[in-house]
């Protein structure tokens, strides 16, 4: 049975870098997980994937399987006003009861999704936000120099969230 | 961490289908327009690239039906290096497309358009979700989750990963199934079977049988059909040949490289979308009593416009369906229907392909060369028809790139049925909250995938609308 589920069903702890690589800046969380691959050791009980956009599979799928993971960190581009490449936190018991809208373009899990995984399912959830500079209506692809120059600090938190 | 921040309600309205209702002078509904979605740019970021880089970039396109676009864009390839890939290639990858489609439409029947027939579509909404239907039917929402990762699983042995599929290529695919994986796919794959056929079974007894009367009222438009046969008509998901069918059952078979002949892309001045219609009708009317030139994709279209399905249990249950309903079937709830028999028919093909031996043949790739030329790769994607059409230099770089997606082939009706709802809804400028219901229900019922995220995992799908007085002012907004 173990070995029919897939690898990202397994794992204790889950990374997952949503975002569209054709739409600029919203294109971070794939690349966070490129650099994570490339520059960390990243520990076995921990998966690390591009979800790209299709977030909405994995999770679904983790709200009812028998087998969670304990801690997933979403990472993604939120535009919240702030500095392009300011870093933050985002909790979910900040977001309104109300807001079942999408954080971003490109099928990120609603704020509905992310409650039940909490409340229901007791899974613990990190979300490390970025500022992006610029997302395009039209494709482009390639993140913006201020994006790009905060890789390695996401990817330094999102290891202290697994070491936590 | 750095500063932690409350997320204000979002002024963003990307992720919402906008939904605009103008009014005349007498307050009922003059017009609707749905505008959702659509993916910009990306023919432009096409051109200039090698061909060959197309099928694993289209993945990125769509997080619903990466498989579907892969497929589709790996098939234009071919058709631009003017290659046949080997008899086994075509297998792997029909075999790939069977599994993507019963975990796509495992998923949509059980949690997206379920929720509302297995809670009761009176249900409040909190329980309307997926957490609703796993306290409610338990057993059935473990087995759900279980042939989603089998399929996952699957898709992970037959090509390496299922997330962003890389394993057809120009010319065939790219790995090789080995016995030993043919054999535990093939346990799997009668397990998603064995459910397949339970599925069918358990929506027949304890679902639709109680929603026949909302089935027979709600988004009842005429339109014509689109969707793929083999040559003797037999339903095909991967290949074959497009046939359009009117509303009055008559029809005309046409292979890929004509459809430009038959489908035509009529632009409105409110929206980048573009809406084909059918080109022989000379022209699109969207009014509900006298349409003319629409036609409709995915599970409802597919079912009418095929003459029989090639698998046992699925041609059965096509047969039951057709004494029930007629052909072609115009009742928009019956999607669902369709897409149980679909259901049933990938998971009874998927083990039909793992039993050939054909399947873990080693000649599944053959050599391409660059050259100029124009190719067009067609599938049917989960939500409809899907058309890549290539033209590349003598280089192989790529120089114009057309998309015609499955939800886009849909953007007529889905306009119509809007409007249908908002008529009886809207009188005499009265009207309520219960809109945003009737008209999200409305345009769940076609399944759309707004290749940006408007579908929601709970089922729910985003949807502002905004009412128009006679004079051009927003008098009403309404947003879920």
């Amino acid at each position: 049975m173990e070995n029919d589920i897939p690898d990202y069903s397994k794992k204790e702890f889950l990374v997952l870098g949503c975002g569209n690589i054709l739409f600029g800046d919203d294109g971070l969380g794939p690349a966070v997980i490129e650099y994570l691959k490339k520059n960390y050791s990243i520990p076995s009980n921990t998966e690390v994937i591009n979800a790209g956009c299709s977030v909405r599979n994995i999770l679904f799928d983790i709200i009812l399987s028998d087998k969670k993971p304990e801690k997933i960190i979403i990472i993604d581009a939120f535009d919240i006003g702030g500095n392009p490449g300011e870093i933050f936190e985002i909790d979910i018991e900040d977001i309104p009861e109300k807001k079942i809208d999408d954080f971003s373009m490109h099928q990120i899990p609603t704020s509905n999704l992310l409650r039940e995984l909490k409340d229901f399912l007791k899974i613990k959830i990190k979300i490390i936000g970025c500022q992006p500079e610029f997302i395009p209506e039209a494709v482009f692809t390639g993140l913006s120099e201020k994006v790009t120059s905060s890789i390695p600090k996401i990817c330094d938190l999102a290891i202290e969230e697994i070491r936590e | 961490m750095g500063k932690k921040i409350v997320i204000q309600p979002v002024t963003r309205i990307e992720g919402h289908a906008k939904v605009t209702i103008l009014l005349d002078d007498s307050g009922n509904v003059e017009n609707t327009m749905v505008n959702v979605v659509e993916l910009r740019g990306f023919e432009k970021f096409c051109t200039g690239r090698p061909v060959e880089e197309l099928p694993r970039i289209v993945t990125s396109i769509c997080g619903v039906c990466p498989w579907s676009h892969h497929l589709a864009s790996a098939k234009a390839c071919d058709a631009v290096f003017g290659v046949e890939i080997p008899s086994a290639a075509k297998k792997l990858r029909e075999l790939a497309n069977a599994i993507a489609y019963t975990e796509e439409h495992i998923l949509h029947f059980y949690f997206l358009a379920g929720a509302d027939y297995v809670m009761g579509p009176d249900a409040d909404y909190s329980v309307r979700n997926v957490i609703g239907i796993a306290g409610k039917v338990p057993d059935v929402a473990k087995r759900v989750v279980r042939c989603r990762h089998l399929g996952a699983k699957m898709l992970e042995i037959l090509s390496g990963k299922s997330i962003h599929p890389v394993a057809a290529v120009p010319g065939g695919f790219s790995k090789v199934l080995t016995e030993e994986e043919r054999n535990k796919m093939l346990e799997m794959g009668k397990e998603i079977l064995e459910f397949a056929k339970f599925s069918i079974d358990f929506a027949k007894n304890n679902i639709f049988a109680n929603y026949l009367e909302a089935v027979k009222t709600i988004g009842v438009i005429k339109t014509g059909f689109l969707g793929t046969v083999t040559k003797d008509g037999t339903m095909d998901l991967y290949d074959g040949v497009l046939r359009m069918m009117q509303a009055d059952g008559s029809y005309e078979d046409f292979t890929y490289d004509k459809y430009t002949d038959y489908i035509e892309e009529h632009i409105e001045p409110w929206t980048y979308l573009k809406f084909p219609y059918m080109k022989k009708a000379g022209k699109l009317s969207m009014d509900l009593e006298n349409p003319v030139g629409v036609y409709r994709t995915n599970t409802l279209a597919r079912l009418n416009v095929c003459d029989k399905i090639k698998t046992p249990l699925a041609q059965k249950e096509l047969e039951e369906y057709r004494n029930k309903f007629g052909r072609p079937v115009q009742l928009t709830l019956l999607y669902n229907w369709a897409r149980l028999i679909e259901l049933l028919y990938n998971a009874e093909y998927a083990v039909q392909l793992l039993q050939d031996s054909e399947i873990t043949s080693k000649d599944i790739r053959v050599a391409v060369t660059p050259r100029a030329a124009r190719g067009i790769g067609c599938v049917e994607a989960p939500r409809g028809t899907l058309i890549h059409d290539y033209e590349t230099d003598e280089n192989g770089i790529v120089t114009n790139v057309n998309l015609i997606v499955g939800t886009t082939h849909n953007n007529a009706p889905i306009n119509m049925s809007v409007k249908q709802a908002a008529m009886a809804l809207i009188k005499d400028g009265k009207y309520d909250q219960g809109i945003l219901n009737r008209v999200e229900m409305s345009i769940r019922a076609y399944d759309p995938c707004l290749s940006c995220a408007t579908h929601n995992l709970d089922g729910k799908i985003a949807v502002k609308i905004d009412i128009v007085d006679s004079s051009g002012k927003v008098i009403q907004t309404f947003k879920n």
